[in-house]
């Protein structure tokens, strides 16, 4: 059995064929994935447009709608934003176990 | 516990919480700004592109309180997306493992079959999820992805209790307890949990599965797999994962209390909140702040319209977690970086072939959504 | 670790499941009195009634086959 759904496809329709404005399906994820990422998309200023949705809550991805300024590359800008997001995940796991290290905090007993 | 969680847990507040950028009002009955706006091109002459340099200098991560079974720390510094999705992937998106599926070879019990499957899927165990795959669904169990354990009780008179006339009968297994679920090694899992690993259990031995009367037996077989909380929310590694943004009070210097209304002014607050001075000088002490309810109880009361604001600061979330299962409670938050992490080299990896693709044949791209190669 | 298979009834279909049915040597069923819980063997044409204490109500026994579920 070969997988059919790929993890992510350019959708057809309002698209430029320069890749200046796509929208981007992504497979098997949800709100958490999509907020985020067009989040760190909106904060490219190259971005003229970013939005996602869920368009069905029973299947299973999310479009990624992103137009950009001066006929750049919206799949540059997506892989920037991922790379930008990555670099985010690990400056918070570094600050969270750096405090977590000092013991600055207050500990307690709570039985289960 | 409460005595002490005021020395820890609470300091004075930082300047820059007083920025009204970064404050959502409270309202009798509604919330404004909870937006953010920082973005390339929302305020002239500001850049608000992303740095990784000034995200990382305003970034504060704070752990505030642990025990055994929870933590609380505070995220400052971060849009709500992000914190949304560290909390939705706690909930939903770190594997533990869980009890899948049930063998009934006898149940005389008056609880049915299908009940108590469903019960004994519930219960949470100590396995590490680390150390296992995730079952094939076509494919036939393995040591590597399925734990066994064995549930075999029958409830008896016990007969060692006096035989006196009216003296109590005592029975055995009166009550069917996690605890009695037996682990059967697979393969080479009783060379693996040696040592420091204890062996696969429930987490709590004291779970009341179901009850028995003299004769009744429940014998069956349980199969636990790896899984994750969207699936079934048994496999969710956390009894709850939450955040709350922090609370802010603002007085208002132009429009002060009066000092015979101040008690009552104090008492709009959560205790500790608002400080009555000497003269009945009103003021907020900082460092309880974060205990505030925000009930909002201040807006409802036409003498003190005017003299005080509710906020909340957007970007400050109190995290409270608290681990159900095989995780610590401070080891959840990393590793729903780590799955963050995962799930974005995942979609880095589909789009770079995307890319690949693209580059291949400039301008092309096929209806069916795969791009044309060149020549084609 | 090796994949080695783990108990292997997953898959297989209990004896004399769908499809396959396996005739069975004819054996007196035995019921339970709802009364009074004794054994009884009721054989065709005889009157259901319980030997011990004359009660007609009885109880079908359990399945002696293993049911499968999923903990959901």
């Amino acid at each position: 059995m070969s997988d059919p759904t790929p993890k992510i496809k350019i959708l057809q329709g309002a698209l430029e064929p320069d890749l200046s404005a796509a929208t981007y399906q992504i497979h098997d994820e949800s709100h958490t994935l999509g907020n985020a990422l067009r989040w760190m998309l909106m904060k490219n200023p190259k971005v003229e447009f970013c939005g996602y949705s869920v368009p069905h809550p029973s299947e299973n991805h999310i479009h990624m709608r992103i137009q950009m300024y001066d006929n750049l590359s919206s799949l540059d800008a997506l892989l920037q934003a991922l790379s930008n997001l990555d670099d985010l995940c690990i400056t918070i796991d570094e600050a969270y176990q750096k405090n977590l290290g000092e013991g600055q905090y207050e500990r307690w007993d709570e039985q289960s | 516990m409460a005595s002490s969680s005021a020395a820890a847990s609470s300091s004075r507040l930082p300047q820059s919480a007083y920025n009204p950028r970064r404050h959502v009002g409270v309202h009798a009955e509604r919330v404004s700004d909870v937006s953010s706006t920082e973005y390339p091109g929302h305020y002239p002459g500001e850049d608000h592109s992303w740095d990784l340099a000034k995200f990382r200098e305003n970034l504060k991560v704070e752990v505030k309180r642990l025990s055994q079974r929870s933590v609380e720390f505070d995220l400052v510094g971060v849009d709500a997306s992000i914190a949304n999705a560290f909390r939705r992937i706690m909930i939903a998106e770190i594997p533990t493992i869980a009890t899948e599926h049930v063998y009934v070879w006898n149940n005389t019990s008056v609880i049915h079959d299908e009940v108590l499957a469903h019960r004994i899927g519930l219960v949470p165990l100590n396995v590490p999820p680390g150390m296992f795959k995730y079952r094939n669904p076509n494919g036939v169990p393995t040591d590597q992805d399925t734990i066994v354990f064995k549930l075999n009780v029958t409830c008896e008179v016990d007969k060692n209790t006096s035989k006196e006339k009216g003296a109590p009968r005592k029975l055995i297994h009166e009550e069917v307890l996690s605890g009695d679920l037996e682990w059967v090694p697979q393969g080479e899992q009783a060379s693996v949990f040696t040592g420091d690993l204890p062996p696969p259990a429930p987490t709590n031995k004291n779970i009341v599965l179901a009850k028995l009367r003299p004769g009744q037996e429940i014998d069956m077989d349980l199969h636990a797999i790896k899984g994750v909380g969207k699936d079934h929310a048994k496999w969710s590694p956390v009894a709850t994962a939450s955040y709350r943004l922090h609370p802010l009070v603002i007085l208002n210097p132009s429009k002060p209390i009066p000092p015979h209304l101040a008690q009552k002014f104090a008492n709009c607050f959560s205790p500790g909140v608002v400080q009555v001075g000497k003269g009945g000088r009103v003021s907020i002490d900082e460092r309880n702040l974060r205990k505030e309810s925000m009930s909002r109880e201040v807006l409802r009361h036409k003498e003190f319209e005017g003299s005080v604001e509710l906020k909340r600061i957007r970007d400050w979330f109190i995290f409270t977690v608290e681990s159900e299962g095989p995780y610590a409670p401070q080891d959840l938050f990393p590793e729903s970086i780590r799955v963050m992490r995962e799930k974005i080299a995942n979609i880095r990896h589909a789009a770079e072939a995307l890319l690949a693709d693209v580059d291949g044949a400039p301008g092309a791209v096929a209806a069916d959504g795969d791009v044309e190669m060149g020549g084609v | 670790m090796n994949s080695q298979p783990a108990t292997n009834y997953s898959t297989q279909a209990p004896p004399g499941g769908p499809g396959g049915f396996m005739a069975a040597p004819r054996q007196e069923m035995e019921y339970l009195c709802a009364d009074c819980g004794a054994k009884n063997e009721i054989r065709s044409r005889e009157p259901i009634r319980c030997r011990e204490c004359g009660h007609r109500i009885m109880y079908k026994k359990r399945t002696k086959r293993m049911v499968q579920f999923e903990a959901r």
